[in-house]
């Protein structure tokens, strides 16, 4: 089947057209439905990137338009694809490290395509455009969402706003705090990297959603599955990647507001970008500077569900970041500052005294009309979560004649302080404060022997934590973690050969880390110190084949580890919101996830079609599961529950496609299905995300466009019947029912929502989007499993969204 | 070469300026830190003699288990004065936690329910501000001889957006204590 294939000529019209739905898939398929309607300015250029002497397809070569500042690189096959540009006669210019810069000149009607013949030469790098990291896998699957479909997704939080991928869902504290779940893990699984630098907050708390704010970023991609060897450590279910666009360097002003108002809470979030630069005309060398300035302002008030308001369910947000760079010839230097400050209400009937309170709240159904207020109020009370998160970044580039030479190092400090109904308005409950160094230096080697593209690199992260008094000696036992000092660092090397239709990557990394830990236990008065190390390799093997343009292969074997948090080995205490005694372990292990996954793509002009079948196995999964058994303390019965591990299985399909009905008419379908299970103990985990299927009628005309989606999430039947722990007595469990959790599953449900969007072209540089959206269109209430407040809350009622985009 | 020492010099720039940053030593002064309720002491009085019931649980939620739970036993068909006492004592000195109750008891509530109910009957002897009873001092009738169980808790009942939510009721609001004490009338 593949030689035929292989022999199968197709003429250059119909290839490039495929090329072109090749790229349009590959930059927009798994977004929403209200994504994309026709651009203003919808012509775009095309080709591939050749070496002029072996005619091999470059791969990962920068191609951008001189006049728009806008460029893409090129994929696999060495082809590129910049789209959304107006007519006119552009220099568009390729290049790559090791070979000569190329500028070509073209006309643009509708479309163009250009083929970019580089040579091998003397260093050229006057502007390096680094717009993402170029030893990105390409073996790994990996799916985007930037312009018009993340346009629809603003003035949201990250979590709600990854939800248009499929497979990833979120993890929700009310309706207020989301974090994102990529098959069905979350917290420390999920790596995110900001602007190139991991984020390090409280990620391990499953009501601390990520302290980003998503307006900093122009593309944010998701890569599911274990991704260790290039990113380190607990990357065990995928990365999520925030990049803002690249820094100007023409001497042009431009920016964009965005302003979105949410009916539900009456949230307005408005959202500011000014960016320019200086390039010294008449200077010996070639030489510019960048910079852009942002902005963030969020307020919401309590927000309703079809049948009551929910007291204390308002947010506020300013957020602000400054990035500047300069470029020389051979070397370029960035800093960027981005500060993050959350206010967010949590909704007062969750507060929870034991689990006689929980079962009352449950029995009601509804919250104490006490919590469901008729006013509505913007004012933010107790309980409530207050975060700061700053980041610094400074990243130097530097063009070797043997490759390109990069330090990047990274400062962030969180802030973290959780404000709960105290007797005497004491204010703290909990305090966490996080300061975290990182540092890399990132070889990408010449392709040698014009076969093998690659990098090498080494990290290293230290970080301190401090909840009481000083590092070593804290004063209170009563903190929810310790005090610790965490050291971790990294090798790696990730080698790739592309050879027409194939090509081959394979990682190989080492780790080590020691932790730290200064805590003062239960009961006593020293201070206890203890010290733990680990160390591992990770693997990474990708195949990619390419039988001709409709069809794409990829086979991944990658693994990742996770060393056990601080929460996961020391916690000992009463979490309130849950209404649960957890207790720490600390004799943990490191988990280990092997992934394995296979997808598939095929396009044509009418259909396209992405399959991605996943297992993920993880040795030492570490988990918080219910013993059955109160604890009895002074506020009453406590449900218990152990930090454990186990070997579990992660398995699951998502599935997208997109099918054109008719020339303004197209049919987008994901769906997610997953599987987790406690192999040890031969049942179901507890906490995975139901199966969901999501449908999209979209119709397009000229520059506007009408979506209406259906959503459908079954309802979880794959729940753990029983409690785990052989030590513990039968006669002591009384918690038995739903295998410890408080109530079963909530039922399935079905959402609609509809959008419209308009755009609007005034010239070539400026121009005004506008789109309503109606969330929950029916007004239906429901509740979702993964929200911690489904046992007395419903969720979100009808949310009309208003919003616009103006640039210049 | 040149070239070279210029990108080398930037390089220690750039690291330098990040040192400057970077070294600053905090220590964590939490000044209102948590209390926790490690004691809860129950005084009955009747004719000029007081018997006193207590649990202590001296590390708090979780940890080693309870130290003193104890059983209440009274008279039958005796009236008896019921102060209760909350205590800290994970601090030095011991922090008197009833003080603060009482400074708070518009947003607080000790509802006492024995079970069988024909055990006692409770009547309160304290009201805060707004005419609702608090619970802190209040009088025990207790009925004919049998053994149950006395539920003492303590409601926290702080206002709900701005605005005070307590009235009378142990509806609202979530247990700081919740106890069930064994109890016997002979």
């Amino acid at each position: 089947m593949t030689s035929r294939l292989y022999n199968r000529m197709i003429d250059p019209m119909k290839r490039s057209l495929l090329i072109f739905l090749y790229f349009l898939y590959s930059s927009s398929f798994a977004q929403t439905k209200e994504d994309t309607p026709a651009a203003p300015c919808d012509c775009f250029i095309h080709g591939i990137v050749l070496d002029n002497a072996t005619k091999q397809p470059i791969v990962g070569a920068v191609v951008f338009v001189k006049e728009q500042n806008k460029g893409t690189t090129t994929d696999v096959t060495g082809h590129y694809h910049i789209a959304n540009l107006c007519q006119g006669t552009y220099t568009i210019i390729g290049r790559i490290v090791g070979y000569q810069d190329k500028t070509y000149t073209v006309k643009l009607v509708h479309e163009a395509e250009q083929e970019i013949k580089l040579s091998e030469g003397e260093l050229h790098l006057a502007n390096i455009d680094i717009k993402a990291e170029k030893i990105d896998n390409l073996t790994q699957t990996k799916n985007v969402l930037e312009n018009a479909a993340l346009d629809q997704t603003r003035g949201q939080s990250l979590g709600e706003t990854l939800k248009q991928i499929s497979g990833v869902t979120t993890l929700q504290t009310g309706s207020s705090i989301s974090k994102p779940v990529i098959h069905g893990m979350h917290s420390n699984r999920v790596l995110i990297m900001n602007n190139g630098i991991r984020q390090e907050a409280q990620q391990w708390g499953s009501e601390h959603a990520p302290e980003i704010d998503p307006f900093v970023a122009k593309k944010i991609t998701v890569l599911k599955g274990a991704a260790g060897v290039r990113y380190g450590s607990d990357a065990i279910a995928g990365v999520i990647m925030l990049e803002p666009e690249a820094l100007p360097d023409s001497t042009k002003t431009g920016g964009e507001v965005n302003t979105v108002y949410f009916t539900n809470g009456n949230q307005i979030v408005t959202s500011g970008i000014l960016e320019g630069g200086l390039r010294p005309k008449k200077a010996e060398v070639p030489q510019s500077f960048g910079y852009r300035v942002q902005g963030t302002f969020k307020r919401g008030g309590d927000i309703s569900t079809p049948n009551y308001r929910l007291a204390n369910t308002g947010v506020s947000e300013i957020n602000f970041s400054i990035g500047a760079n300069y470029k020389r010839r051979n070397w370029q230097s960035e800093v960027f500052f981005s500060q993050f400050n959350t206010q967010i209400g949590v909704f007062s009937g969750s507060h929870i005294g034991n689990v006689t309170d929980l079962i009352e709240a449950i029995k009601r159904g509804t919250p104490l009309s006490i919590y469901t207020p008729e006013t509505f109020t913007y004012t933010i009370d107790r309980p409530y979560q207050d975060v700061q998160h700053n980041l610094l970044k400074l990243k130097s580039t530097y063009q070797l004649q043997s490759g390109k030479l990069s330090l990047t190092l990274g400062r962030q400090y969180n802030y973290r302080k959780e404000v709960d109904i105290l007797r005497g308005d004491k204010n703290l409950v909990q305090l966490f404060q996080l300061t975290t160094y990182t540092g890399e230096v990132l070889f990408e080697h010449k392709p040698l022997f014009k076969l093998l593209t690659g990098s090498m690199g080494v990290n290293a992260n230290f970080q301190q934590n401090l909840t009481t008094g000083t590092l070593r000696e804290p004063r209170s036992s009563t903190v929810l973690i310790p005090n610790f000092q965490n050291l971790t660092g990294g090798i790696f090397l990730i080698e790739r050969i592309v050879r027409n239709r194939w090509e081959v990557e394979g990682g190989l990394r080492y780790d080590f880390r020691n932790l730290d830990v200064y805590r003062i236990p239960r009961g006593q008065q020293i201070v206890v110190e203890n010290s733990k190390q680990n160390e591992n390799f990770t693997g990474t093997f990708g195949l990619n084949f390419r039988p001709n343009s409709q069809w794409n292969f990829l086979l991944n074997l990658t693994s990742a580890w996770r060393a056990p948090t601080v929460n996961e080995l020391y916690s000992d205490g009463v979490h309130h919101g849950a209404a649960s005694y957890e207790k720490g372990d600390e004799n943990l292990n490191a988990e280990i996830a092997t992934n394995l996954s296979f997808t598939t793509n095929y396009i044509t002009k009418l259909f396209q079609l992405e399959l991605h079948v996943y297992n993920n196995y993880i040795r030492n999964f570490i988990f918080l599961s219910p013993t059955g058994r109160p604890t009895l303390t002074i506020r009453g019965a406590f449900p218990e529950f152990w930090y454990t591990q186990t070997n579990a299985r992660f398995r699951g399909i998502d599935l997208s496609g997109n099918f054109q009905i008719q020339k303004h008419i197209s049919l987008n379908s994901k769906l997610s299905y997953l599987q987790a299970q406690d192999i040890t103990h031969s049942q179901p985990l507890i906490m995975i995300p139901p199966n969901r299927w999501e449908n999209t009628l979209r119709y397009e005309w000229k520059k506007s466009g009408i979506s209406l989606t259906n959503l459908y999430v079954a309802k979880q039947n794959r729940v753990p019947a029983k409690v785990i722990f052989s030590e513990i007595p039968i006669n002591e469990i009384i918690f038995n029912q739903y295998g410890g959790d408080f109530a079963p599953p909530p039922p399935a449900y079905t959402l609609w929502s509809a959008a419209f969007t308009q755009q609007l072209k005034f010239n070539n540089r400026t121009g005004l989007d506008v789109s309503l959206t109606v969330n929950n269109l029916l007004n239906t209430a429901y509740r979702d499993y993964l929200n911690r407040f489904r046992y007395f809350a419903d969720e979100i009622g009808r949310n009309f969204v208003i919003r616009a985009k103006y640039s210049f | 070469m040149q070239k070279n020492r210029i990108i080398v010099s930037g390089f220690l720039i750039l690291a330098l300026l990040f040192s400057m940053v970077a070294c600053k030593d905090t220590a964590v002064d939490v000044e209102e830190e948590n209390e926790i309720i490690t004691t809860v002491k129950l005084n009955f009085t009747s004719g000029g003699t007081t018997q006193t019931f207590v649990f202590n649980d001296p590390d708090g939620d979780g940890g080693s288990a309870p130290t003193k739970f104890d059983n209440i036993s009274l008279k039958p068909n005796t009236n008896y004065t019921l102060t209760v006492e909350l205590l800290d004592e994970s601090k030095t000195p011991v922090e008197n936690i009833t003080d603060e109750v009482e400074e708070e008891s518009d947003e607080h509530l000790f509802v006492f329910t024995p079970s069988p109910t024909s055990l006692l009957t409770y009547t309160y002897g304290d009201k805060d501000a707004r005419n609702f009873p608090i619970g802190l001092t209040g009088t025990v009738q207790t009925g004919a001889a049998g053994t149950g169980k006395l539920k003492v808790q303590l409601r926290h009942q702080p206002p709900v957006n701005g605005k005070e939510v307590k009235d009378g009721t142990p509806t609202t609001g979530s247990d700081d204590v919740s106890l069930d004490f064994n109890l016997s009338i002979q």
